[in-house]
């Protein structure tokens, strides 16, 4: 019996199987309630995607349903044809994102470097440095003054940009892997030979490390895709050419739905006329649309840097 | 005396020269960043003492004279303000209740899931699952905002739809505080308990196998297996998630708690939290005193608890303290 299953098993399911307490049965059952959960977290993203596919008379018919009356590209085709503010905002979403992302790492992957050289004169005093900002921080207040009136912030893309860019979380994650993943006596050899520190991490490190900056990458890539809290902030109705896609997505439904809101907010200022209900969610399914694009592509890089995040030193 | 030491660093100078230099290379490399750090997260820390001052700002001077010149000191009076405002207790209860209810179902319910996934034969179908539930962790508040008014929408919504299906009343669910408390928990655990589940996963695979071979030998039940082979080993990771959770306690995700209700008015009872109060104070009544008095006191109680949950996990075990 056991050699048989051997035999039919896929290697790397066998052991699954083996090492598991539950019989075939219990595998089943589970599976299946499994199976379930997930559809049941999957099903309000579905329905948004569902929704930005339905005809307009639909919705006004049946509401946002998982089972429309007809299906249309009709609010897809409006939005393309449409506004160059909304592809604009796309824009300017792609943009922000690659900028945060790659400034971000220019910054960190340095520092981090620095940071994994055991014998660093200045290592303990930078380490304090970056772990102090984790424990107390000036708070909203104070943060968004000196945005705005030192450092002059305000209404610039630099503010949805900049304030984003480093973590002492990430610098972490990097320096471990730095530390683990790079043999010492690669980096003293090149010493030896003379290299200089910037050029040993430019040749020798960073070809090296890609998973971990992938990883990196990744989170910065989800953080600036999905930022929205930094325009609100720091971009006023009189800048919607720097509004990126969240942001617009956050005022179209302040503008749209008139029960949520109060007076304060009918007054505010709109430069747009709201679209049809169906156009938001399309405007919703582009949001989510890269995510779940890079998503299984990239859930190992994920992975990874959850496993050294979730390790502590 | 002297001399013979003079002429020691001469040598260990000359040895140490390549150090130094590397020294100052490997400086330079951290030196954006530090300049970062010194911009975005030291120039605000001054900004403490907005709580303790009364901002009058004068138009055309800079901010640093407006804060330190201009500005009265105030000593505890924000604080005072703040604690004899109508609303405080509110707030306070619903950040902590908020939080203390995250903090044991964001451990609970991952961890379950987790143990179970775990034990499932097939590693592809487990991984598809991973997948799916992690997704909703990298959704912005926006967006989870829409699926939920996907739902809840007053005419299109799926729920009032189904209401009115089967000859109930619609439901004007923004502006029916009652079922807030829940919809917010859930909206919260469809949102985060994907990603714990994997990284609790993470570490259960991460467990020496032989372990569970010779409790499968030894004729170790499911429930005797994660009693005593899985959660002790999940401890540290466990322990982990707890302090910073507690660290966070007067902390709350924004997002949650202003996008996801729509910033809608009538549901503020239930949803204003202190991260809220703090935003509207600020953007809304610019009432800086206030706002920069409650965003002190959420960062130095933060700091505190952070330093007693430490200490606690360190008592009860010290290897799966942070500290």
């Amino acid at each position: 019996m056991q050699i048989r299953k051997k035999k039919t098993f896929d290697p790397e399911e066998y052991t699954a199987a083996e090492r598991s307490v539950f019989s075939k049965r219990t595998n089943i059952i589970v599976s299946i309630l499994f199976a379930l959960l997930a559809l049941l977290v999957f099903l309000p993203i579905l329905l948004v995607i569902i929704v930005s596919f339905s005809s307009e008379s639909s919705v006004t018919e049946l509401g946002y349903s998982f089972f429309p009356k007809a299906w249309s590209l009709e609010s897809w085709r409006y939005l393309f044809r449409s506004g160059t503010y909304l592809t604009r905002a796309i824009i300017n979403s792609f943009l922000i994102t690659a900028a945060g992302t790659v400034l971000g790492l220019v910054l960190m992957c340095p520092i981090a470097y620095a940071l994994s050289r055991k014998t660093f004169r200045w290592r303990r005093a930078i380490l304090v440095f970056l772990m102090i900002p984790m424990l107390f921080s000036g708070g909203l207040v104070s943060t968004y003054m000196v945005n705005t009136q030192i450092l002059h912030l305000q209404n610039t893309c630099f503010a949805l940009i900049l304030p984003g860019l480093c973590s002492t979380w990430f610098i972490m994650i990097l320096r471990n892997y730095y530390q683990t993943a790079v043999p010492d006596s690669l980096i003293e050899a090149a010493m030896v030979d003379g290299g200089r520190q910037f050029q040993i991490f430019l040749k020798i490190v960073i070809p090296i490390t890609t998973p971990v900056m992938m990883t990196i990458a990744l989170f910065q890539i989800f953080a600036y895709w999905n930022s929205w809290y930094p325009a609100l902030l720091y971009l006023d109705s009189n800048h919607t050419e720097l509004y990126p896609l969240q942001y617009v997505l956050v005022n179209m439904q302040r503008s749209i739905d008139m029960l949520a809101k109060d007076a304060q907010y009918m007054s505010g200022a709109q430069t747009y006329t709201p679209p049809a209900v169906t156009v938001r969610m399309v405007l919703v399914v582009l949001a989510i649309l890269p995510i779940l694009v890079i998503f299984p592509f990239f859930q190992r890089f994920v992975k990874t840097g959850m496993t050294v995040g979730a390790v502590k030193e | 005396m002297k001399k013979p030491s003079q002429k020691n660093n001469v040598r260990k100078t000359g040895r140490k020269a390549p150090k130094a230099r590397r020294d100052r290379e490997l400086f330079a490399m951290s030196l954006p960043a530090i300049l970062w750090y010194l911009a975005f997260c030291y120039l605000p820390l001054f900004g403490i003492f907005f709580a303790f001052k009364q901002f009058t700002p004068k138009p055309g001077e800079s901010l640093l004279k407006n804060l330190f010149v201009n500005s009265p000191w105030a000593g505890l009076d924000n604080f005072s303000f703040l604690f004899r405002s109508s609303e405080l207790p509110q707030i306070l209860f619903n950040t902590l209740f908020y939080n203390l209810i995250f903090l044991v179902l964001g451990i609970l319910i991952p961890v379950m899931l987790a143990v179970v996934l775990a034990e499932l034969h097939s590693k592809f179908f487990s991984g598809v699952v991973q997948m799916v539930m992690l997704l909703p962790y990298f959704l912005s508040w926006v967006i989870v905002g829409y699926c939920l008014y996907g739902f809840l929408a007053t005419d299109e919504g799926q729920v009032n739809h189904v209401l009115r299906m089967f000859g109930a009343a619609a439901v004007q669910w923004y502006q029916s505080p009652g079922y807030w408390r829940v919809i917010l928990i859930l909206v919260e655990i469809w949102k985060s308990a994907g990603y714990a589940m994997v990284i609790y996963l993470c570490a259960i695979t991460a467990i020496d196998r032989t372990l569970y071979e010779g409790a499968k030998m030894d004729g170790a039940t499911f429930w005797q297996r994660v009693r005593y082979i899985t959660l002790p080993m999940l401890r540290p990771t466990i322990a982990t998630i707890f302090i910073l959770r507690t660290g966070s306690l007067l902390a709350s995700d924004f997002g949650l708690f202003y996008q996801v209700p729509l910033d809608s008015n009538s549901l503020q009872p239930v949803t204003q939290t202190l991260d809220v109060y703090v935003y509207k104070a600020l953007m809304t009544q610019a009432n800086f005193s206030f706002s920069a008095a409650a965003s002190f006191l959420q960062n130095a109680v933060g700091c505190v608890l952070l330093i007693i949950a430490n200490a606690v996990v360190k008592k009860t075990d010290e290897d799966s303290s942070l500290m």
